[in-house]
């Protein structure tokens, strides 16, 4: 089943297309990388899709619904949640208080959101920091917080944007291994990210986007291979040689 | 020695003090001075609910005292409406104001909302000073409303001495705190504060942030209301002036601001602190020096906002925590 389509989608901010004539789909149980140069619309897709803003055109659809024209706290009821490129905690509160906010979002019990939370803090081994103020986490944390808070929210489909980003080796290699469980556990995943290494070892399928247009999409190999992408990447020249 | 005792324990004992104290304190004067602590911090744990958890500053809820102050007034006084459900009608009417301030106000941000709230309460005051009759309904301009002192008693919300009042103002400041107690354990306590500290963040995570502050915007206003109500039964005199002036507004954010936004203790200790500084400098220096408070309190946020950003209440929570660990061996989670 296609969890999330995305049809003809574009968005303007005033004179600039920042995304041109996007169509997208993903399978339901699967990880589907967004990769491209900085720049290229790849956050912009993101926020048409959780509801920040609406695309200048072009419908998205979430689980069979038309869900073009809806309010992110809608969405993320309905399922659909997401982390932000750059991280934005609830600072003067603890890890389980940020968590606590995401889990209320399908119970208005106090008990039972803080029981999710620890559970979905258990899940990515932060169970240590729980009474520790979000100020004063280091970014692997805060980065992973932002993943706790959206899980809490007992999501269908997860939008991470680019979680791995500063973060050291080991820490990505362990980031790859969490979003590998998450899938195993049943959300499907849509990721952004810059880490090549990372997003080859994770993703399905992978959509390159350059100057806010896909120029293709396939599997980690494929895409690897492709002359486009590596002129994208790396400029003409090198196309070329 | 439980963790509970550690917790419940000095509240059991301050409610005990604040019980027994009319019974030490027999002259007037100080008692009366009790009875505004006790009604500034009621007043700024009401307007908490919005400055402190929703995280903005709204400087405006003088409007809503005197909205309070001039409906159970005027129905009293020419209807014959006990007080009591005058209180509760000003505190829907409060209710209803606030929602239509909030509603476009709460899409601006930091000092543009203050000053947007400044300009509804100053427009609300203005209008009250210049309407003598507003239909059936008299409100008499700037020469305000008098209650006439004939029939005490608890019905009436009038009493001859002063111990009544306090013992009023007593429960409905720790009904008021109990409130909050709940609501920041609540769900919507903490969309108010996801709301307040990160907005697009809370959205993402299912929070209607302009919903729950509109929530907490009301019941905020229902319950400055509820002061209003109390102020006027108190003086039995009421002009705009009195509980309408900006001068409130600005006392419950200084309380606030000095004492700690957003937790529950806070407003309490600003009061327990500044309002003795008030009522002795309007005593002492009162003829000399008028508004020495103000200074005072200008010094005092400038010094705390310096060192303790987050207000007085979280030293002195940690110098609690400390002393309580050393004597029973137990540390409390935040």
């Amino acid at each position: 089943m296609r969890i999330l389509e995305l049809k003809g989608v574009n968005k303007s901010f005033g004179g600039l297309k920042a995304v041109e004539d996007f169509n997208l789909s993903i399978e339901e149980g699967g990880i589907l990388g967004l990769i491209g140069p900085n720049g290229a619309g790849k956050s912009t897709i993101f926020n048409c899709i959780a509801g920040v803003y609406p695309p200048t055109a072009g419908e998205i659809y979430f689980k069979g619904e038309n869900i073009t024209h809806q309010r992110p706290w809608d969405l993320c009821r309905k399922g659909l949640a997401r982390t932000f490129q750059i991280v934005k905690p609830f600072s003067s509160r603890t890890v389980l208080y940020n968590v606590t906010v995401g889990a209320f979002a399908t119970t208005g019990k106090r008990a039972e959101a803080e029981r999710r939370a620890l559970k979905v803090l258990r899940l990515l081994h932060m169970q240590d920091v729980k009474d520790v103020r979000a100020s004063t986490l280091t970014i692997a944390y805060l980065k992973r917080l932002e993943i706790a808070r959206a899980l809490a929210t007992q999501p269908k489909l997860l939008l991470l944007d680019e979680v791995m980003a500063g973060l050291r080796p080991t820490e990505v290699d362990e980031m790859v291994k969490i979003i590998k469980e998450l899938r195993e556990s049943g959300v499907t995943i849509f990721v952004i990210e810059h880490i090549m290494r990372a997003i080859m070892a994770l993703s399905d399928r992978i959509a390159v986007l350059h100057f806010g247009k896909k120029i293709t999409e396939g599997t980690p190999k494929e895409v690897a291979s492709d002359e486009r992408v590596i002129k994208a990447y790396l400029g003409e020249e090198y196309g070329t040689a | 020695m439980g963790r509970n005792t550690i917790r419940i324990g000095p509240l059991v004992l301050a409610g005990v003090i604040a019980l027994g104290l009319p019974l030490a304190v027999r002259s007037a004067t100080y008692l009366h001075i009790l009875v505004l602590l006790y009604l500034y911090a009621y007043l700024t744990t009401s307007w908490n609910l919005v400055g402190g958890f929703a995280g903005v500053l709204p400087l405006g809820h003088s409007a809503f005292v005197g909205i309070g102050a001039y409906t159970s007034t005027v129905l009293s006084l020419q209807y014959g409406i006990s007080p009591w459900i005058g209180m509760m009608i000003g505190g829907i009417l409060a209710a209803i104001v606030g929602v239509i301030i909030g509603l476009p106000t709460f899409k601006m941000r930091g000092a543009y909302f203050a000053l947007a709230t400044i300009a509804f309460a100053e427009g609300i005051r203005v209008m009250v000073e210049n309407i003598d009759n507003l239909g059936p309904i008299r409100l008499n301009g700037p020469r305000g409303l008098q209650i006439p002192p004939l029939n005490t008693g608890l019905l009436n919300f009038m009493f001859a001495t002063k111990e009544p009042y306090y013992y009023i103002i007593l429960f409905m400041l720790a009904g008021v705190l109990f409130l909050t107690y709940a609501i920041s354990r609540s769900k919507l306590g903490h969309y108010l504060v996801a709301g307040g500290e990160e907005p697009e963040a809370a959205m993402a995570l299912g929070v209607n942030v302009a919903r729950a502050k509109l929530i907490a915007m009301a019941m905020s206003s229902f319950l400055t209301a509820f002061a209003g109500t109390f102020w006027a039964q108190f003086t039995l005199y009421i002009h705009p002036k009195s509980v309408m002036s900006l001068d409130i507004s600005f006392e419950i954010a200084f309380i606030a601001l000095i004492g700690g936004r957003g937790s529950i203790a806070g407003p309490v200790l600003g009061a327990l602190l500044l309002r003795p500084v008030t009522d002795l400098s309007r005593i002492y220096f009162g003829g000399k020096l008028p508004g020495l408070h103000l200074i005072i309190f200008g010094v005092v946020l400038v010094l705390v906002m310096i060192y303790q950003p987050r207000g007085l209440q979280e030293p002195l929570t940690r110098a609690y925590r400390s002393v309580t660990k050393k004597l029973f061996g137990h540390t409390e989670a935040a």
